[in-house]
């Protein structure tokens, strides 16, 4: 008989004892310090609501900590991953979405989260036309959004909007319907907005001084695991040279959105990380539309020959950029088409593009067509290099016989010159939105002179295009429709696409766990940000 | 005296009612519109919208109107840009300003008048020569430059100081941490305001020791010293209380570089904030309060002149 070394009692407690010694050590070594606290800048004070009207750059980036939203993006590939919702999906006739939200969630004042304030968001917010809230014309194809049960609602649209999980990933937190429901103005409650908003996100408001800072701690309703920090600062610095004072001192952990010129002593510093990164971003030069000198597409595709962007790129980014050939960046790998006409630099075939459209050399050199004369009036406002880029324009265009009067403005004038009243020829300035192909807000005859369509473009060509993709769902689908539409932009030019900029961010390297691809998307996984003791 | 401060009041009040119609005015019909609610991406029914909601649809008279009776009863409003009411924002940005502006003119008074009187007692020898050159560079450097470089030496290189802000985030109130953050601030700032004082010192004490009573002084035997503290000096007192004044007025309506460059929430941050992004009634706010400063620091100047030389009389 064989003789059991051990009884199996005793074996039990061996076995448990050879467990617990795997997984003691680990769950008592500290992989983070639980007493860190991140510095970051801010350029003004926040607004704490990602709906209010002028929250934008200043309060993005805190509101996206702070508010989640229905999905999120992959930091792997920025499609729309789980967040407050953890399924979605199209109805077959593709005229509504359907959210499955996530169960167990708490605001940070210990109230349940469910379909009331989803719904609450964008009907009574979103949707709410007196309102005007920032971002809402995103969301022009959605009519109404439907409560099925607490933990399910449904996106009723207006039209197909295969991208609407995409723009739900964007700025577009959802706001608790029991603090707001009552509230005259739920955008402009200075209680909520600029002192403790009520949020589901990992980390929540624990102090505000105006003009100084914001101090945030960890949420300890949130559905999560714990987070890892004791807390994060957002402090006000309008200064950007003392921003990067700061990182040098080690007094601040992160600074988005760097001008490369600042650069320099960064990068010699072995504690501080620069993180060349994208969006879907791009710059343009819009021909306004309502000018007839510009219908000709040979004459916007000669204007855009004309520009060297390699050597624009080099003089006004340092390199830090890649010539854009659409609104659609290589970001979105999926979805990119590189095989687009393009326009390299060559001012001779800019010259004989004009002469086939029928203009011809005037006595001073400035080209001449009935009368009409390549004199262009380009007012630019004083924001980043805007007025540097379009003097390199300027400078371009004056080499193919084209004059730009270039008139430098500020820049809250500028946009009401520009963007509200149209009252420009040409303009250099560029668009940021959600990575998804959709681009109609910028595209569509419907957004032209009231809406963001600055140019006037409209053809009911580029619609049907826009709408085919709208109404893709399948990938496949979408990489067709989309192909087609970015050929055709890039045949028609309805904006000079000038470049896709890298977005320089520099953090300390003790900030780790941190998505590389871009601010925006490692914001939204503030609860996996941690520092190495 | 009584009817001279009861006089200067009322002319005080009517220059206030003129500066509130021209600002108002000026400002509201200027290009462009609140940054909240005329922004880049918005499209023409959302800046309607937020327009209708903010009353800015209204003629400006009309919004004139309103804006003068709430003011006069103590409400100036609520900003455009930070939903806050324009009072609560208008102290607790003077507060800070106060603190940069009292140390800042302490410094530039003890630092400028002493550096004056050295330069007018060593009259064109090379303490005089010395004097003049500290003058000329803080008068020609830019002060945000300046400013910029205290912060890369103290307190990159040097890791002594704190780079902003006006006091450590999260740590309770300490006197030892408030005056750190004072330190740079304070000293750039009064290095530029300083050269004014020392050349308008030095000027008015080489103006008073040629006068025929120091002379005689001399001529009496007294010491230099004696000379100095009881002839000279409190007679070159006026013109430097002068530019004292004129000093104090610019610092309490808040120094929009230095407050920029250190991160300090003050009254000139707020003014520039305000105007770019065209928050009418902070613009108005911050205007009115600069306006009260400059009325009542001239006041009491005037009343101070009095003080120090008593063939100065208000009746």
């Amino acid at each position: 008989m064989k003789t059991n070394l051990f009884s199996s009692s005793t074996r039990v407690m061996l076995a448990l004892l050879l467990a617990l010694s795997i997984l003691l050590p680990s769950a008592f070594a500290q992989d983070y310090d639980p007493d860190a606290v991140l510095t970051f800048a801010t350029n003004a004070d926040p607004t704490l609501n990602p709906w209010t009207p002028g929250a934008v750059i200043e309060s993005n980036l805190i509101n996206t900590i702070l508010f989640e939203q229905l999905t999120r993006y992959s930091p792997e590939d920025l499609s729309p991953v789980p967040a407050l919702a953890v399924s979605w999906e199209a109805a077959e006739d593709a005229l509504s979405w359907t959210f499955k939200l996530r169960e167990g969630v708490k605001w940070s004042d210990g109230e349940a989260f469910d379909a009331e304030d989803v719904a609450f968001t964008f009907n009574d917010v979103v949707l709410n036309d007196e309102l005007g809230a920032q971002s809402a014309t995103q969301f022009s194809q959605v009519s109404t959004v439907e409560i099925i049960d607490p933990l399910t609602v449904r996106f009723v649209l207006d039209s197909p909007f295969s991208a609407l999980p995409y723009y739900l990933a964007s700025f577009t937190g959802i706001l608790p319907e029991h603090v707001l429901g009552d509230a005259e103005n739920p955008l402009t409650l200075a209680s909520f907005n600029k002192q403790s908003p009520v949020t589901t996100g990992p980390y929540k408001v624990a102090e505000f001084v105006p003009g100084s800072f914001v101090r945030l701690v960890p949420n300890e309703n949130y559905w999560g695991d714990s987070p890892k920090l004791a807390g994060i600062v957002f402090s006000v610095i309008p200064d950007a040279n003392t921003q990067v004072a700061q990182l040098l001192a080690g007094q601040l952990d992160l600074v988005t959105r760097l001008n490369v010129s600042l650069l320099a002593g960064i990068e010699r510093d072995p504690n501080l990380e620069v993180l060349r990164q994208s969006q879907n971003l791009y710059y343009w030069v819009a021909l306004n539309q309502d000018d007839e000198r510009f219908t000709d597409k040979r004459v916007r595709q000669a204007l855009l020959m004309a520009l060297d962007r390699e050597a624009m790129i080099n003089a006004v980014l340092e390199g830090y950029g890649t010539v854009a050939t659409g609104p659609i960046a290589p970001l979105l790998a999926a979805l990119y088409n590189s095989d687009v006409a393009d326009y390299p630099y060559d001012p001779e075939g800019a010259k004989a593009l004009l002469e086939e459209a029928g203009w011809t050399p005037g006595a001073d050199g400035i080209w001449e067509k009935d009368g009409a004369r390549l004199e262009i009036s380009m007012p630019t406002g004083q924001f980043g290099y805007l007025v540097p880029a379009t003097l390199l324009v300027q400078q371009y265009w004056a080499d193919i016989g084209v004059q730009a009067n270039v008139d430098v403005i500020e820049w809250n004038a500028y946009i009401q010159q520009v963007v509200v009243n149209r009252d420009y020829e040409a303009s250099l300035a560029w668009w940021s939105q959600p990575p998804t192909p959709d681009v109609s807000p910028y595209y569509s005859c419907e957004a032209a002179t009231t809406g963001n369509n600055i140019p006037n473009y409209c053809s009911e060509e580029l619609d049907q295009l826009m709408a085919d993709g709208r109404r893709a769902l399948t990938q496949e689908d979408q990489v067709a429709a989309y192909n087609a539409m970015q050929e055709y932009l890039a045949e028609e030019l309805p904006y000079l696409y000038l470049w896709y900029p890298d977005i320089i961010s520099v953090k300390n390297s003790r900030l780790q766990g941190f998505p590389e691809i871009n601010a925006s998307t490692a914001f939204q996984f503030a609860a996996e940000w941690y520092v190495a003791p | 005296m009584f009817v001279f401060i009861v006089r200067r009041m009322l002319q005080g009040v009517l220059v206030l009612f003129l500066i509130s119609i021209f600002t108002f005015f000026l400002v509201n019909l200027a290009p462009g519109g609140p940054s909240s609610l005329v922004d880049f991406q918005s499209t023409a029914a959302q800046r309607d919208a937020r327009l209708k909601q903010y009353g800015l649809d209204k003629p400006v008279h009309e919004r004139y109107v309103s804006w003068l009776s709430s003011a006069i009863k103590g409400d100036l409003g609520t900003s455009i840009n930070q939903g806050l009411p324009v009072g609560s924002l208008l102290a607790q940005r003077l507060a800070t300003t106060l603190q940069l502006a009292l140390a800042a003119l302490l410094l530039a008074s003890i630092f400028g008048v002493l550096l004056g009187v050295a330069a007018a007692l060593n009259n064109n020898r090379w303490p005089d020569h010395f004097v003049s050159t500290i003058s000329t560079l803080g008068m020609s450097i830019p002060n945000f430059w300046l400013g910029i470089v205290a912060i890369i030496f103290f307190s990159v290189q040097m890791r002594w100081l704190p780079a902003s802000g006006s006091y450590t985030i999260g740590k309770s109130f300490s006197l030892a941490d408030r005056l750190e953050h004072l330190i740079l601030p304070a000293s750039v700032l009064a290095f530029s305001l300083m050269p004014n004082v020392v050349r308008v010192t030095r000027s008015a004490l080489l103006e008073v020791k040629a006068t025929d009573y120091v002379r005689t002084a001399r001529a009496k035997g007294l010491t230099n010293r004696m000379i100095l503290w009881k002839h000279t000096f409190k007679n070159a007192l006026v013109p430097v209380i002068a530019i004292l004044g004129l000093i104090t007025t610019v610092l309490f309506s808040g120094s929009v570089v230095i407050e920029s460059v250190f991160g300090w929430a003050g009254l000139g941050r707020l003014a520039i904030e305000a105007a770019n992004g065209r928050d009418y009634p902070v613009i108005l706010g911050v205007t009115m309060l600069a306006g009260t400063i400059v009325v009542v620091v001239n006041l009491l100047v005037d009343l101070l002149y009095a003080a120090v030389d008593p063939r100065i009389r208000h009746d």
